[in-house]
């Protein structure tokens, strides 16, 4: 498909009415199959007649003075993602309106359900108002509508005049029906198609026998499924349900407070939080829940968010340890630019809370299972939580395979194995990645008589050996250099101290000395008490 | 053969809540220094252990090995080490505090070189708040603190093997008390016990080269 909007005959969604015409006029220019073509352009060179989709030579041609740049289309999605996310003030759920196969990019937008959320605003005409008005604030120039389905929003924010943007309840057919079938958010060859029927307007499709129609637009459609009109009709009229997938899951739990005069500093913000927090405990505690992960988000004037996230080792709704987790993490990460106008604490994750019965004699090891979880969570919040590790046993033979480490949160620390039940004796410190040896051994396959590591000669008093060690040739090498067989000595120096030594390879009888062939080598990898 | 070393031993100074010092004699002593730290853990307490290093520790010395954790007794005690590594000294340090305050740990080991004695006196109460026990693991020894206890550990020539005279046997320590509030200082050969995993005063009728010195105890 060669042809784009312009060919297509797609008019451009009038201006939005904010905005002025000062600065010289500029555009984004992308690359297309087109060529390089005007991606965005700001009001002074829409003035000057340039238009969406023009080829920036078309655009020189008739404005010299144009300025272009490069348009980062990636940049100008993670913008939009970033703007959903501080949309969430008026609504948990904010969905992004990304550019698809069949839209082309430059008809992006919000799509946010405000069931029942309305009346914080001061009604829908309120909530559009206030919209327009901080995104203005903001820097970014909007079209509002509201309506009962996202299709017939989506045309309304787009096409209708400044006062038809709020649909009547069961008016949607004729709020849209003098609106354009572009509003549909059809693709191009559905566009053309309709077009060349002589349908100019959505009510234009209402007298239209629906079998028709769909298998009309399936017969000539140019992909495979034609019946896009007939599915877009439907979902702007609500007879189809369209599904929104919110750009976050919207959380169940959340607390929000709104300031007149924004917070300007960490102080502000830390002094707003209890009670914040306790409005979160609250419906928790009515539910028998607990909250595992709590974000606060700063919604500041600019348009842009700022979060800070904790997590907890066990679920828990008390207000002061979230208080003192977001002290640790550090309420001064929070960046409140030229000011935070409204914050949330929202439960990302909860899990419920079950009360224990605890005998007596548990109930000193309750008591230190939950101060040891209490520890974790400050220790991970101020350090991070890579920083707070535990061990946990692993059924590998290779000794630095045989345990993990990983996080201690939300997890507690696991026992060593007992050693009753190995009684291979393994080194208290290990070196991972193991340390090269210069060693030197009375025979090719014995135990080294001397070594070298760290630029220390040691001489061997005694040694005991070899464990032989396979490797684990099921697990493929990313270096593709086949791993070798290792003979582990335990060594003790004349100084008494004790190591861990291994050879890496073997002198068998297949080992001719050539120098492509690796040696043998040795290794530090412990060191015993 | 020698009694176990258990607080019930009146030669042997017991673990009490508190903060000590463990300080090693050489670079390479830091293996028996945690052996000799880890195995004094007290037997009946089911809380977990905690260590916080540093990175630099951790490139020279290597981290904890949980088998080898074993040996050295930590098993035997159904709970596991925590091990939290911190950029800075003054992060370990109010790690250790946290830890040892919060009752949450039954030991806290922190690989802390620089630490003054207003901070170690706050360690101090921290640990006795939290009914535990502090221990700051040195590579050397520090000046004024509040340690109520200081050793210094080294490794000696392990103990002969049963079955084979040339491969190297249950591992001996030596560890003197230099300073102890109250407490005469003394020296004291140890060795692991095969059975317990604990240490237990070494037999010296095997001659281990060891002279008297201080109050060396000779196991009964």
């Amino acid at each position: 498909m060669t042809v784009r909007a312009n060919a297509a005959g797609r008019s451009s969604p009038p201006d939005p009415a904010q905005g002025s015409h000062d600065g010289p006029p500029f555009a984004l220019i992308a690359r297309t199959r087109r060529g390089a073509t005007i991606h965005a352009l700001n009001a002074a060179a829409r003035a000057a007649g340039l238009s969406r989709g023009q080829t920036q030579a078309d655009a020189r041609a008739m404005l010299p003075a144009l300025i272009c740049q490069p348009a980062d289309l990636a940049a100008d999605l993670r913008a939009l993602e970033a703007l959903a996310v501080w949309a969430e003030r008026w609504s948990p759920a904010v969905t992004v309106d990304a550019p698809s196969q069949e839209l082309p990019d430059g008809l992006e937008g919000l799509f946010l359900d405000v069931t029942g959320g309305t009346h914080l605003f001061g009604g829908e005409a309120g909530l559009l108002r206030q919209m327009e008005r901080r995104l203005a604030e903001a820097g970014a120039r909007s079209r509002t509508a509201v309506a009962e389905t996202p299709g017939a929003a989506w045309a309304l924010a787009r096409w209708s005049g400044e006062n038809g943007r709020i649909a009547p309840p069961g008016g949607l057919r004729e709020a849209l029906a003098d609106l354009p079938v572009e509003a549909l958010r059809i693709d191009d060859p559905t566009l053309r198609q309709a077009r060349r029927f002589g349908l100019k307007r959505i009510g234009d499709l209402y007298p239209m026998p629906r079998a028709g129609l769909a298998r009309r637009f399936q017969a000539n459609g140019a992909k495979g499924d034609g019946i896009g009109l007939v599915r877009r009709l439907d979902q702007a009229l609500g007879a189809t349900a369209e599904a929104l997938a919110p750009t976050r899951p919207p959380p169940r739990y959340r607390a929000w407070e709104a300031y007149a005069e924004p917070l300007g500093d960490t102080a502000g913000i830390e002094s707003r939080l209890p009670g914040l927090a306790a409005d979160l405990a609250r419906p928790l505690e009515k539910d028998g829940q607990g909250a595992r992960a709590l974000t606060l988000t700063g919604f500041r004037t600019d348009g842009l968010t700022t979060s800070l996230s904790i997590r907890l080792g066990l679920p828990g709704r008390d207000a002061d340890v979230w208080l003192r987790l977001f002290r640790e993490k550090g309420i001064e990460r929070l960046d409140p630019g030229f000011g935070i106008d409204a914050l949330m604490l929202s439960a990302d994750r909860v899990e419920p809370v079950r009360p224990h019965q605890v005998s007596t004699e548990d109930a000193d090891a309750a008591r230190h299972a939950e101060s040891l979880a209490g520890l974790v969570d400050r220790l991970s919040a101020r350090l991070g939580e890579e920083a707070v590790q535990t061990a946990e046993p692993h059924g590998s033979w290779l000794p630095e395979r045989a345990e993990r480490w990983r996080p201690a949160l939300g997890a507690p620390p696991t026992p060593s194995p007992d050693p009753a039940s190995d009684p291979r004796l393994r080194p208290i410190l290990m070196l991972d990645p193991p340390e090269p040896v210069e060693a030197i051994a009375e025979l090719p396959d014995g135990a080294p008589a001397q070594f070298t590591w760290r630029r220390v000669s040691r001489r061997v008093r005694r040694a005991d050996g070899p464990e032989r060690l396979s490797p684990e040739w099921w697990r493929p090498r990313p270096d593709d250099r086949q791993t070798r067989t290792r003979d582990y000595y335990r060594i003790e120096d004349d100084q008494g101290l004790r190591y861990w030594l291994f050879r890496e390879g073997l002198y068998g009888p297949d080992y001719t000395g050539r120098p492509e062939e690796r040696a043998p080598s040795w290794w530090m990898h412990g060191m015993f008490p | 053969m020698s009694d176990l070393l258990d607080s019930s031993n009146d030669f042997w100074p017991a673990l009490a809540q508190g903060l000590e010092e463990v300080c090693v004699q050489g670079g390479r002593d830091m293996p028996a220094a945690l052996a000799f730290t880890l195995s004094r853990l007290p037997a009946g307490d089911r809380r977990p252990a905690a260590m916080a290093v540093g990175r630099l520790w951790q490139a020279e010395h290597g981290r904890p090995y949980g088998p080898g954790l074993a040996c050295a007794g930590l098993s035997s005690r159904r709970s596991g080490l925590l091990l939290i590594s911190g950029r800075t000294e003054a992060e370990m340090l109010w790690t250790m505090e946290q830890a040892l305050r919060s009752g949450a740990v039954s030991m806290m080991l922190g690989t802390v070189e620089n630490a003054s004695l207003a901070q170690t006196r706050r360690l101090e109460f921290a640990a006795r708040d939290g009914e535990a026990v502090g221990v700051l693991l040195r590579q050397t020894q520090g000046g004024l603190n509040a340690a109520r206890r200081r050793w210094r550990i080294s490794s000696i020539e392990s103990a002969p093997h049963d079955d084979d005279r040339r491969a190297p046997g249950r591992f001996r320590l030596r560890a003197e008390l230099t300073r102890g509030r109250q407490e005469r200082p003394g020296i004291w050969i140890l060795e692991q016990d095969d059975e317990t995993h604990r240490l237990r005063l070494a037999d010296r009728l095997a001659g281990d080269g060891q002279g008297e010195r201080g109050r060396t105890v000779v196991a009964a």
